[in-house]
């Protein structure tokens, strides 16, 4: 093997004279964080609506649901990508069409819609699965009790969902985490992106790539660590 | 205080209820009882309206169930009803339990909710637990919360569906002695049950259902002596054998 | 807007996108998705083995993998695979590693780490008693998964096998980062030959959308199928 060590080059000024190559990474790490919340903030309202919507009596909630599910679920995250940035722009009348491709950081805020739509079809599936996992007197009694169907919702049948769901929530919630990457491909300056932005300048490709892996294991192992402590907050006592 | 008239219901061409008739009245304890599938849990959820039926009237307290301008939460609100597998909320302590509608739906204040609460949490002899969790409370234990719970609405009637049989027998007593109280204190009960020692000690009449259908509607006395259907009498022989 | 849509280029180049674009796509979800469940297979076995070290290498492989975005991990394998190439061989210096070869070594040892799970809990979800059963019949180790285990684990797992295939049969659109013309690579390169963004991309989405969804529907009544028989 003839590959050159060199562990050095972080601490080396990055050509975009910004500070080190290490500077550059944390403020890729950054950018993938915040792209991280900003869409999971999407991805748990919106997946939490269409999760709700299939479990209503009402057909045509269930069809919108249903549909919902399928279109995101059914196109790959690359070409959804793809059809946020270059395609959406083009289909909006032409003056807020210009705007949008202005606008500063357009790949964060795409990436931050694109993702947070994608993530809401896997999280309404959730929603729904931990809803359905609930005995179906839960939903009965709060009726009995004067609830409104939305009382019912948001008093009974929510919050003992989203405990049961907090493991599978936690598994995409570290997956949207690793799509932001995906953004890369429309300009996104994350994680990834800077890695290689680094291999590009400085040829070392593994400290580049070594280093982003690292630090993806720390966010995930941060992540892993605050659901479970999250889990045990959460976490009803003489429930099973 | 309960008026059923002629009601029916189906799902396709399988009929679930076919032309019930009977009525509440004022403080009167009425004990529904039947082989299973006979209907009786249905009848007793189309009161408060948790199930539709495409046929006939029901009235409580002068409110028509099956009429578009009724408000459904507002006249559930006065219907306390107790289910079979308790259905307390897993997630909320004992006392959430007990406040919750009291404030979502009748608008009490936290502190108002909260002592009429324990009122009756004391009333079915359960004060020490309540900053406990569903979880953390027995069958029997759970069952008396869940009446409570009911009865913390003010209900001018209540419901019970077959509230001992998903219990443990050792635990079957302490749930119909605050059952027995509460009849004993001039509450309106509609109770499907198939305890005949509670139906024989508090009940004032007796309704058999069999297919869908109310095959008996009678005083208790009359009902245990000489039932008049040929299907009460094997029903009864067969609960009363043991 | 929409009325300006000019859905010729897109018949002028279905050629190109299906004969060379989808043949792509194709060809390496099957290789990645047989290969990676042939190596997801062992892992599994390896970590339900109880042989310490390697149940601990097995776990450490799977945990990493499922932790990293699928993108640096191709970027990771693009450039580590000429010196891994050279270290096989013993060669002095990096050698060539096509970016085809690159792509498929990268999606099937991606898709070992997902596809072993899978089979993890498949194997896990046949009784302790069948393997009893099968050891008290004097029965091997591997007798007893080969035999009895593994064909129960499989048609337990089936459906979530085939979604995984549909989720990595998405997932190759990724080779996008090596410049390789897959399916969606080709519409791209149409798009910006022709300035065509609007109409490529649309279209791409939808044949992936059908490809997928109807997929998905066979699995779905697959996954009915077996509930049945179980």
């Amino acid at each position: 093997m003839t590959y050159h060590w060199n562990w050095g080059v972080l601490f080396e000024p990055s050509p975009e004279g910004t500070g080190t190559y290490a500077d550059m990474l944390l403020s890729g790490l950054a950018w993938t964080v915040l792209t991280a919340l900003g869409s999971w903030a999407i991805a748990f309202g919106l997946g939490s609506v269409i999760g709700v919507m299939r479990t209503l009596p009402s057909r045509a909630a269930n069809a919108v649901g249903a549909a919902y599910v399928e279109l995101f679920r059914n196109v790959p995250l690359l070409v959804q990508m793809f059809l946020w940035y270059f395609v959406l722009p083009e289909l909006l009348p032409a003056r807020i069409g210009a705007a949008v491709k202005q606008m500063p950081d357009a790949p964060f805020y795409t990436a931050v819609l694109c993702l947070g739509f994608f993530t809401a079809a896997r999280v309404a599936e959730q929603v729904r699965a931990g809803i359905r996992s609930l005995p179906r007197g839960q939903a009965l009694a709060g009726t009995a009790l004067g609830l409104t169907v939305a009382q019912t919702y948001r008093f009974v049948l929510l919050p003992h969902a989203y405990r049961i769901i907090l493991p599978p929530l936690t598994s995409e919630f570290l997956n949207n985490l690793k799509n932001t990457s995906v953004a890369l491909t429309i300009g996104l300056l994350e994680l990834t992106a800077r890695a290689r932005a680094m291999q590009e300048f400085s040829f070392q490709v593994f400290e580049a790539f070594t280093a982003a892996t690292l630090l993806y294991l720390a966010v995930n192992l941060v992540v892993v660590a605050g659901a479970t402590l999250l889990e045990r907050r959460l976490a009803v006592p003489g429930g099973r | 205080m309960i008026v059923v008239e002629a009601v029916s219901k189906w799902y396709g061409d399988l009929a679930v209820l076919s032309g019930c008739t009977t009525a509440v009245a004022r403080g009167e304890v009425v004990v529904v009882c039947g082989p299973s599938g006979s209907g009786k849990s249905t009848l007793l959820k189309c009161v408060n309206a948790l199930e539709p039926f495409q046929q006939g009237q029901i009235t409580v307290d002068g409110t028509r169930v099956k009429d578009r301008a009724t408000n459904l939460p507002r006249l559930r609100a006065r219907v306390g009803m107790v289910f079979q597998h308790f259905e307390l909320f897993p997630h909320l302590s004992v006392t959430d339990n007990l406040t919750l509608a009291q404030r979502k739906v009748l608008g009490r204040s936290g502190e108002e909710a909260r002592r009429r609460g324990l009122d009756l949490l004391a009333r079915v002899g359960l004060s020490a637990h309540a900053e406990k969790f569903p979880g953390q409370l027995s069958g029997g234990q759970q069952q008396r919360v869940a009446i409570a719970r009911a009865l913390a609405m003010d209900p001018v009637v209540m419901l019970f569906d077959e509230p001992t049989s998903a219990l443990d027998p050792e635990m079957v007593g302490e749930v119909l002695d605050v059952m027995v109280e509460l009849a004993r204190d001039g509450m309106t009960m509609m109770v499907v049950t198939h305890e005949m020692g509670f139906a024989r000690k508090v009940a004032d009449r007796v309704v058999f259902m069999d297919g869908g259908e109310i095959v008996e509607d009678a005083a208790k006395d009359a009902f245990f002596s000489r039932p008049r259907s040929e299907r009460a009498q094997q029903f009864l022989s067969k609960i009363l054998a043991h | 807007m929409l009325a300006s849509l000019d859905l010729s280029v897109v018949a002028a180049s279905l050629p190109y996108l299906f004969g060379e674009g989808m043949v792509f796509t194709l060809t390496l979800t099957a290789l990645a998705a047989s290969g990676g469940l042939v190596l997801g297979t062992g892992l599994a076995l390896v970590r339900l083995s109880g042989v310490p070290g390697l149940t601990h290498a097995a776990k450490l492989y799977v945990e990493l993998m499922r932790a990293l975005p699928l993108v640096l991990v191709i970027f990771w394998f693009y450039f580590l695979m000429p010196y891994l190439g050279a270290w096989a061989t013993g060669a002095a210096s990096p050698i060539q590693v096509g970016p085809f070869a690159s792509a498929l070594i990268t999606f099937t040892l991606f898709e070992a780490a997902y596809f072993a799970e899978i089979m993890r809990a498949g194997i896990q979800s046949v009784p302790k008693g069948q393997s009893a059963a099968a050891r008290a019949l004097g029965m091997s180790y591997a007798q007893t998964m080969r035999l009895v285990v593994l064909p129960q684990a499989f048609r337990n797992m089936l459906p979530l096998l085939l979604t995984q295939t549909i989720v990595l049969f998405q997932d190759t659109s990724l080779v996008y980062v090596l410049s390789l013309t897959d399916f969606l690579g080709a519409a791209s390169k149409v798009a910006q030959r022709d300035g065509r963004l609007v109409e490529m991309y649309l279209f791409a989405a939808l044949v992936y959308f059908a490809v997928c969804f109807a997929a998905s529907l066979l699995v779905r009544r697959l996954q009915a199928r077996i509930a049945v028989v179980r």
